[in-house]
């Protein structure tokens, strides 16, 4: 009984080692098959043509992308430029207008008082010292010109919109400053004010000096 | 064949959109902000240049009032034309079809009167100034 087992378990294991190096002769021969036919070769050349073929295509979406992308871009900016173009100057316009408008007042009313004949001089103005003030404040006023004007305004509107964006700041860190205005940006609003007080104290001169803001 | 250049065409106007749209909304954001900065400008120039008729009147008429005769009638109904013209001014509207006939017309009777009145006021301002104020960024 023993013999015939192990006999038995043998065999089986001839027979499979059989069965694999027959598989793997057979597979041999199918590679030598391929490499006289030429078969190999031919699918390791196709491999490379597949690659270069993405990379080309590749490089050329990406050529088409950036010039078509680039065109659109440049037409769209003209577009929204045009687009934004009237809202933006009426917003800065109307930001400007009315300190340009009350500016102008004090130029006119110091030089149209300083070209009167001189008792019309001593009838809007009586005291010789409040005439000789605002004979004194058109010499400052006349001594600006409008691109100063501009540049003094500039300074002002940066130095205005420089404490709103820190008074934001501030709010939204929940802490308290006190913000000084800066000098030097109020000088337009310092000839007004001049003139202000000026024409307060001639009830004879009534003159459109918009309020101040 | 039609489908690959349908889809190459397609393709291309995918990226051009893009594109437009990118650069439409940038656009926006830097033309207003450009455009802004002209507006800044001349409101501020052309507010200065009414402000100015507007200051110059008013010492005017408040001279006709202490004495009525104090002008030549011509220069007196000048001054009431300037005045007329001041008020119709729409100094808030920039878009107004109006503003330049108007501004035309004041510095024109602004002259007048100058000329009657026998002093020689100037508004400095324009035009000479305008190119010089090109530099000033706000």
């Amino acid at each position: 009984m023993e013999g015939r087992f192990a006999e038995e378990l043998y065999a089986e294991s001839l027979q499979l080692s059989k069965l694999e190096l027959t598989s793997t002769s057979a597979d041999d021969q199918e590679n030598k098959a391929n490499v006289c036919d030429g078969d190999d070769l031919s699918l390791w050349d196709e491999s490379d043509d597949k690659l270069e073929s993405s990379s080309d295509l590749d490089r050329e979406w990406q050529r088409r992308h950036d010039q078509f992308h680039t065109i659109g871009y440049r037409d769209g900016l003209i577009a929204g430029k045009e687009a934004a173009a009237q809202e933006g100057f009426n917003f800065g316009f109307k930001q400007s207008v009315l300190d340009g408008h009350s500016w102008g007042v004090v130029r006119g009313v110091t030089s149209a008082f300083s070209h009167l004949p001189h008792q019309l001089k001593e009838r809007l103005i009586e005291t010789q010292k409040k005439r000789n003030e605002l004979l004194g404040l058109y010499e400052s006023v006349h001594s600006l010109s409008t691109t100063d004007c501009l540049r003094l305004f500039s300074e002002e509107i940066k130095a205005q919109e420089a404490l709103e964006q820190s008074e934001h700041s501030e709010v939204s860190h929940h802490t308290a400053g006190l913000q000084e205005q800066p000098s030097h940006g109020s000088e337009l609003r310092n000839y007004r004010e001049q003139l202000e007080s000026l024409i307060r104290d001639s009830p004879a001169i009534d003159i459109h000096l918009p309020k101040p803001k | 064949m039609d489908d690959l250049f349908d889809s190459s065409l397609n393709l291309e106007d995918t990226h051009y959109k893009e594109g437009y749209d990118e650069g439409y909304s940038h656009g926006l954001v830097t033309g207003k902000e450009e455009a802004r900065q002209v507006g800044l400008k001349v409101g501020f120039e052309v507010g200065e240049e009414l402000g100015f008729y507007r200051g110059c009147v008013d010492i005017w008429t408040t001279a006709i009032q202490l004495d009525p005769t104090c002008f030549s009638p011509r220069a007196t109904k000048i001054i009431g034309q300037l005045e007329e013209l001041i008020q119709k001014y729409p100094l808030m509207d920039p878009e107004n079809v109006q503003v330049q006939e108007i501004m035309d017309s004041l510095r024109l009777k602004f002259k007048m009167v100058c000329s009657s009145l026998h002093v020689k006021l100037e508004y400095n301002g324009y035009p000479k100034s305008s190119t010089e104020a090109n530099d000033i960024q706000f």
